[in-house]
């Protein structure tokens, strides 16, 4: 009854504030910040040359690694040259508690409900994308495909390397998940009494077949490859893989899936706040969200957008098993890898070192 | 000393005029001197006390440690300490030192961060007796445990990072104890980045020394050229190197095709990304810091002696070790140094062509600078490994001083 | 002696493997980035330009390279000014601090490399400086200067102070003594340790990555960023670039420092 309410009356006062101030905003700039790579080239067909030109205002791009360290310096010395940043939900969680990103009040902009399934707004930023990572494997090859993450861990039935991500972060859920935990409860036995020991037990068990990657890239290179038989990977990766190479490789979201949300937010401090709030409503609208979610395979953060979308568009995402998801959002997630990141991150660089 | 009739001596004057010299001589030089002092003593300087730097305890909880100057350290703090820990967070209220206390407290004891954040949210709700309403609304103040953190990080110093790096911690009393089994990984990363440089030394020896004897006995035309082969790596970047080594011994590279042709194996074998990969590449990159030292003292041993031996009736390999070797180890000692010192700040090489298990200091000085922002442990980390070079370069400072001496 | 022969002969085959060992990985670069396919593999499926066409037109690259020329020359004239001065100021010097100065000014060599751009990280970001270009010229600066004057030194060890002095002697204003006497000796040694700055600057990659924006992208760090992630032939193409870039410049150093040294040592026998 409360959904769609005002969002035609936001929808046409957005569109008309950028038609509106779009010839005044000519000589405006504003810099986006990503993490590069394709990521970087779906921003831009999708967002940042439409934008420019609804607008006026001109994007300079900028890449970096999720480096909170840069965004502080940046805020702490207010030497500025951000504006607008796409972060993970923890880094925004973070930036946003320690001041580095700017609070707004983004359901004066856009719909909330389109944002939901994927987590919500968090205070400083809006979601722009949703980036699953799910169990990974050549099509060609394999033709009983796995339906668990208990079968990836059986290397009798697929004989053959594993490739898993390099961080504990994403690893331990899928190391539970194979151990028999419902994706929906991951998060919860995790955080609780036993679940990281549990979580390293279960790891330890495959450990001798795992290829550790540390980049979309290289999870992408030993699957090809053959390197390994079955891998956790990113969706949008398999997508672009299958594109560049002409190949079938396949992403299982059944056997369950770790997902979260790209989040743009503003640099605290920024003086292009109002041109930075500009664009990160545009990005979020359904058919730029589509238009970016078709440029990279990965999911669009806001609902309203499937319906811009082909099926076929669609094989890789995970519509219709976002309930086989371990969503990387939500109190308990923040709470857990906020606390305990470091020293469970410690404890697997040790582990992996052995 | 003849003392002229105005009084002054000539030795006088010319003292005064070398200083004049001097001063004019120091003052061309100063503005290089003054650039080292300002843009790279003192930031390590600084960088060194970011390893002992505790601010934030300090700087937050200012009433809170006031109040548990006395304490016991064992049974749960009064209503005072209580009490001025709810007008602490009261006055971070909003601040961003509330999130880097928090943060840090965490290191101490896992779970404090989301502690602090909730107390901070509140303690605006606060009535007196805080004593009771924080137990009963945030029940990790009831335990010792966190209320002993905050006293050990009192002083604006701490010996926390320091510690950690040897893989200790700070029980709730005080006392200090080994760090949990499952996170000690600084012991062994120190233990592996100096067996890695010392594999790395010892291969260069033994690769470089041939080299450097041949280079050093031949003609001058032929040892000027393979001088110029040694330094043609030497002068390319070490990251393009590395990328070469990771092309040639990958899977699908030169050195495992060569090997399947050749019959030796039937499928590639991992040859880069592991201990493999990193000794070779790190041995390609440091070899000609052994040659060259090396080079330099064997040019000076006459090649006489060896024949002279010889025509004395002593096997080559006598002549060898009691005559050429002792006079080659200056040279040895001065390139296994060299060596050694530079392989243990290694940071690019392990990172491109190394894998998890072989990551080295340098590696985590970069990492808890940069993703977890943990300037302190980083700080501490360089720290040792900068004491450590400098032990090393002392003790090789005091052999060269000695071997002068005996040689006089 | 037979078994002499057969030591020698083995000894030098061994000696030669070892050079196979220390230069081709550099070679294996280069045809492998006139590749027509976009792996890295031998044998080469056909050759092909476009590499290097994508790095000298895409702006990702030519960026990287303008900014990487301009910090060169700027740490460059920097490091030489400092490095010079300094070098002439302590080879004349008779103080007995003089070894202890030298130590100091050379020390940035001793350090490891992380440590000191960690250190530069932290008091440029104190300062507001990090990621800017005047901080990455500072800290690039400052790895440089210890060659300069090492380089300087050397070749001014054989020069004769009589020179000097015989110049004076005649007649000659300092300042002519200057520009007739010591600058025509003191150049090729200045020089080399210009282009050696040059190189260290355009070489560096940990420094950059500590302190350089993204906007302030070098080479290096580029290049870095490409082999963390794949090595694509656009990769080795750059490899290729900065290879003979940097091995040009360190020939340069190298052949003008030997001349600065035949000049001194040439004056002061004369």
């Amino acid at each position: 009854m409360t959904c769609c309410h005002g969002w035609p009356a936001r929808l046409a006062m957005t569109i008309a504030l950028l038609a509106f101030t779009g010839p005044l905003a000519a000589q405006d700039s504003i810099t986006v910040v990503s993490n590069g790579g394709s990521i970087a080239d779906a921003q831009r067909t999708a967002f940042v040359v439409p934008f420019t030109k609804a607008t006026g205002i001109r994007v300079v791009e900028d890449v970096f690694n999720q480096e909170l360290a840069k965004i502080r310096t940046q805020v702490e010395t207010k030497n500025i040259q951000w504006d607008v940043v796409s972060v993970t939900a923890i880094n925004e969680a973070t930036g946003c508690d320690e001041g580095l990103l700017e609070p707004v009040d983004w359901s004066r902009y856009l719909d909330a409900k389109q944002f939901e399934g994927v987590g919500g707004f968090g205070k400083c930023g809006v979601p722009h994308n949703f980036v699953s990572g799910g169990l990974a494997y050549d099509g060609d090859k394999i033709k009983d495909p796995p339906k668990s993450w208990a079968d990836f861990w059986d290397v009798k039935k697929y004989p053959g390397k594993r490739g898993l991500l390099y961080r504990a972060e994403q690893t331990l859920e899928v190391a539970l998940m194979a151990d028999g935990v419902e994706p929906k409860d991951v998060m919860t036995i995790l955080s609780g009494p036993g679940g990281v020991d549990r979580a390293f037990k279960k790891l330890a068990e495959i450990k001798p077949y795992v290829h550790w990657w540390k980049s979309g890239d290289e999870s992408m290179q030993i699957l090809l490859s053959g390197d390994v038989t079955m891998t956790y990977a990113w969706n949008g990766r398999v997508a672009a893989a299958n594109k560049a190479n002409n190949r079938n490789l396949k992403i299982a979201f059944a056997p369950g899936h770790v997902s979260g949300s790209q989040i743009y937010a503003i640099m605290k401090g920024t003086p292009k706040k109002e041109l930075a709030i500009k664009y990160i409503t545009f990005a979020a609208q359904p058919e730029p969200q589509a238009a970016f979610a078709r440029a990279i395979s990965y999911a669009p953060a806001n609902e309203a957008a499937y319906k811009f979308m082909t099926d076929a568009e669609k094989a890789t995402l995970p519509q219709g098993y976002l309930d086989r998801g371990s969503l990387q959002s939500g109190p308990v997630y923040f709470n857990f890898w906020l606390d305990k990141g470091d020293e469970v991150l410690q404890r697997f660089i040790k582990f992996a070192a052995q | 000393m003849s003392r002229s009739t105005t009084g002054t001596s000539i030795a006088a004057l010319v003292r005064k005029a070398e200083l004049r010299r001097e001063r004019r001589l120091l003052a061309i030089a100063a503005p290089a001197i003054t650039f080292v002092l300002v843009f790279f003593v003192l930031p390590i300087g600084l960088f060194l006390f970011r390893s002992v730097d505790n601010p934030e305890v300090h700087g937050s909880l200012p009433r809170t440690l006031t109040a548990l100057h006395q304490w016991d350290r064992t049974t749960l703090p009064d209503e005072q300490a209580f009490a001025a820990l709810v007008a602490d967070l009261r006055a971070l209220r909003g601040k961003p030192e509330l999130a880097m206390l928090a943060r840090r407290l965490n290191y101490d004891v896992s779970g404090f961060r989301s502690v602090i954040i909730r107390s901070g949210r509140l303690a605006e709700q606060g009535l007196p007796p805080y004593r009771k309403w924080l137990i009963a609304n945030e029940p990790a103040w009831g335990d010792v445990t966190y209320w002993g953190a905050i006293r050990n990080e009192a002083s604006p110093l701490t010996d926390f990072y320091l510690l950690a790096a040897f893989d200790l911690r700070r029980l709730s009393n005080g006392s200090i104890a080994p760090a949990s089994n499952e996170n000690a990984l600084f012991r062994d990363l120190f233990a592996r980045t100096f067996w890695i440089s010392f594999t790395v030394t010892v291969l260069c020896l033994i690769v470089g020394f041939p080299v450097a004897a041949v280079i050093a006995h031949a003609r001058p035309k032929v040892a000027n050229l393979l001088l110029i082969l040694v330094l043609l790596p030497f002068w390319s970047s070490l990251l393009v190197r590395a990328t070469a080594w990771i092309v040639l011994l990958q899977d699908e590279g030169l050195i495992n095709q060569a090997l399947i042709a050749l019959g030796l194996i039937a499928r590639p074998i991992r040859l880069v990304f592991n201990r493999i990969g990193l000794t070779i590449a790190m041995t390609h990159v440091l070899l000609p810091f052994m040659i060259l030292p090396l080079y330099s003292v064997l040019r000076g041993i006459p090649q006489g002696q060896m024949r002279a031996a010889a025509s004395l009736g002593a096997k080559p390999v006598i002549a060898f070790l009691r005559v050429y070797l002792p006079q080659a180890l200056p040279g040895i000692v001065a390139g296994s140094t060299l060596v050694f010192v530079i392989s243990l700040g290694y940071y690019v090489a392990p990172a491109l062509v190394g894998g998890p298990r072989d990551q080295m200091i340098g590696y985590f000085v970069a990492y808890f600078t940069n993703s977890t922002v943990n300037w302190g442990m980083a700080s501490a980390l360089g720290t040792l490994l900068l004491v450590i070079v400098a032990l090393i370069y002392a003790a090789l400072a005091r052999t060269i001083g000695l071997e002068r001496l005996r040689a006089q | 002696m037979g078994s002499g022969r057969i030591f020698r002969v083995s000894l030098n085959a061994f000696v030669a493997l070892v050079f196979v060992f220390l230069v081709t990985p550099m070679f294996v670069i280069v045809p492998l980035s006139f590749t027509s396919v976009s792996v890295l593999i031998y044998p080469l499926p056909g050759l092909s330009l476009r590499w290097y066409w994508d790095f000298f037109n895409n702006p990702l690259w030519t960026q990287a390279i303008r900014n990487s020329l301009l910090l060169g020359v700027t740490v460059s004239l920097l490091a030489t000014a400092l490095g010079t001065a300094a070098a002439l100021g302590l080879t004349a010097s008779r103080s007995r601090f003089k070894p202890l100065i030298f130590a100091l000014l050379v020390s940035p060599l001793v350090v490891p490399v992380v440590i000191t751009a960690v250190a530069a990280f932290y008091f440029f970001s104190a300062l507001g400086i990090a990621g800017s270009f005047a901080g990455l010229v500072l800290g690039h600066t400052i790895l440089a200067t210890p060659f300069v004057i090492v380089t300087v030194s050397a070749t001014m060890q054989g020069f004769d102070r009589n020179l000097i002095r015989a110049a004076a002697s005649l007649g000659a204003p300092p300042l002519i003594v200057l520009q007739r006497v010591i600058a025509p000796l003191v150049w090729p040694g200045l020089m080399s340790g210009a282009l050696f700055a040059f190189a260290i600057s355009f070489d560096e990659l940990v420094m950059a990555l500590f302190l350089a924006s993204p906007e302030l992208r070098t080479l290096p760090r580029q290049i870095f960023s490409g082999v963390s992630e794949s090595i694509s032939p656009t990769i080795a193409a750059a490899a290729v670039v900065l290879v003979a870039v940097s091995t040009g410049l360190m020939l340069a150093v190298e052949l003008l420092r030997r001349r600065a040294e035949g000049l001194t040592a040439q004056a002061s026998t004369s």
